[in-house]
């Protein structure tokens, strides 16, 4: 960055952009889409797919791109998308030297490479097990060895996608407003200017294959908690148009049967859940605070930083919990009680609340909470 | 030590800070010129810092971060009161929660 450099934006603003990019839902304007899909294919040198084929979710896509690949089709990513990717992370090392990438990185794609990722795992996992499931349980070896094949061949077809908003990450590092002094190239290449960052304002994944390329709206709905994790209890919390969808509840993955019978759920339905992690759920959902009424669960400690609780569970390990009072009072005057589960050995309030920052207990002492 | 919300603020010595915190950059400001110690990701109400001073974070959900304020400064938060930091180095944790074979961090 050469000095007196006017710089349109940095990179919190950047970063901030592009994490719009990668929650954005709605269609996409198919024109300006195509544009950019066929602009990415020329600076590759490409003639271009002779056709684009627009699919609601990333369901229908695969299905579409393991037809694709069934007949024949030959994908042009490496061309299309590494190669530029390449180029530009190798122009900007240039430019700002290793240690000078490094930090660019640590600044712009490191705040979003979690979420995005996590966010992409997701829909892979979902749109393997739905084309390709599991072999069940009790499947012979013949079974498990097909669906294995299903679930590679699947796989395959996913590592073909260029992932358009949810390759945020590295649009945040390589954005031109970064390095004003830097020739944009405009022309081609992954700079946040190029085909390949308008196509991911524009779409979801998309497949570049020699003849056709197939792209994917955005979801139409995207539902996540104040940590950026997915999180709905009455709904899917991503879905695309044609009804695929991921159900989670803070980040945790159910089955969207699980959430529609929440609405019901009794302490005795709490309690014989077999697995631990939908209990959880239903704790959550519940409610610590009636569960805690409901199964007349006691007190363990109290002392100046909360109460400490603990519910025995059958086969499980206890669930220990401190209840903490928010400092500052809600707008109506009010203040907000929450529970934090903190691990089953913890013996005090005070220590529990500690743990939760990562404090010993004796150390734990804010002189000021707000 | 300071809390606000879900975030701690602890004073350390400045020889208490790692050398490997001084290799890390600086993070960057927000559009309002603020150091943002934790964002919410929805809601956009951050915890951050106003005031002359360094952010240096290690990467990663649960990487470690220092702040070092050489005038001191106030840390503010749309849902809570602001407080007041004196000049110094601070470390800065956010609240995390136990869950059975994870961790996870918890957003206010």
């Amino acid at each position: 960055m050469g000095t007196g450099t006017i710089r349109p934006a940095g990179p919190a603003e950047v970063t901030a952009r592009w994490r719009a990019v990668a929650a954005a839902t709605g269609p996409a304007d198919r024109a300006a889409a195509e544009r950019a899909v066929r602009a990415a294919y020329r600076s590759a040198g490409l003639a271009g797919p002779g056709r684009v084929l627009w699919c609601a979710s990333p369901l229908a896509a695969a299905r579409a791109v393991l037809e694709l690949r069934a007949q024949g089709a030959v994908s042009v990513r490496e061309a299309v998308r590494t190669r530029p990717w390449e180029q530009e992370r190798a122009r900007l090392h240039g430019h700002l030297g290793a240690q000078g990438w490094a930090e660019r990185w640590a600044v712009t794609g490191a705040e979003l490479w979690t979420q995005t990722q996590g966010l992409a795992g997701r829909i892979r996992g979902a749109v393997l097990d739905t084309l390709a499931p599991e072999p069940a349980r009790d499947a012979d070896r013949a079974a498990r060895a097909a669906a294995g094949a299903a679930r590679a061949t699947v796989r395959l077809a996913l590592l073909d996608a260029v992932l358009g908003q949810h390759d945020a990450p590295w649009f945040a590092a390589f954005d031109a407003d970064l390095d004003a002094d830097l020739d944009a190239d405009l022309d081609g290449g992954a700079g946040a200017g190029g085909p390949l960052a308008e196509a991911a304002r524009q779409v979801g994944w998309w497949w570049p294959y020699a003849e056709v390329a197939v792209v994917c709206e955005r979801p139409v709905e995207l539902h996540r908690d104040e940590a950026g994790r997915l999180d709905r209890a009455d709904g899917p919390a991503l879905s695309w148009a044609d009804g695929f969808a991921v159900h989670a509840w803070r980040g945790m993955p159910v089955p969207a049967d699980f959430l529609a019978g929440l609405a019901d759920v009794t302490p005795e339905r709490i309690r014989t859940e077999e697995n631990a992690e939908l209990r959880r759920v239903l704790l959550e959902h519940y409610g610590y605070d009636r569960y805690l009424a409901d199964s007349g669960a006691e007190p363990v400690h109290r002392d100046g930083t909360g109460v400490l609780w603990r519910i025995r569970l059958p086969d499980d390990e206890p669930v220990v919990m401190v209840e903490v009072v928010n400092s500052t009072a809600e707008p109506d005057g009010t203040f907000r009680t929450y529970w934090l589960r903190v691990p089953p050995s913890t013996r005090t309030a005070r220590a529990g609340v500690a743990w939760t920052f990562g404090v010993e207990e004796a150390a734990y002492r804010p002189q000021r909470e707000t | 030590m300071y809390r606000q919300g879900d975030v701690l603020i602890v004073p350390v010595e400045e020889a208490a800070v790692p050398p490997s915190a001084a290799a890390l950059p600086g993070q960057p400001r927000d559009a309002r010129g603020r150091l943002v110690l934790a964002l919410g990701e929805v809601t956009g109400h951050a915890h951050a810092v106003l005031g002359p001073g360094e952010l240096r974070r290690e990467s990663g959900q649960f990487g470690r971060a220092w702040l070092h304020l050489p005038q001191g400064g106030r840390v503010v938060h749309e849902e809570h009161a602001a407080i007041g930091l004196p000049r110094g180095w601070y470390r800065v944790v956010r609240q995390r929660e136990y869950v059975p074979g994870a961790v996870r961090v918890v957003a206010d």
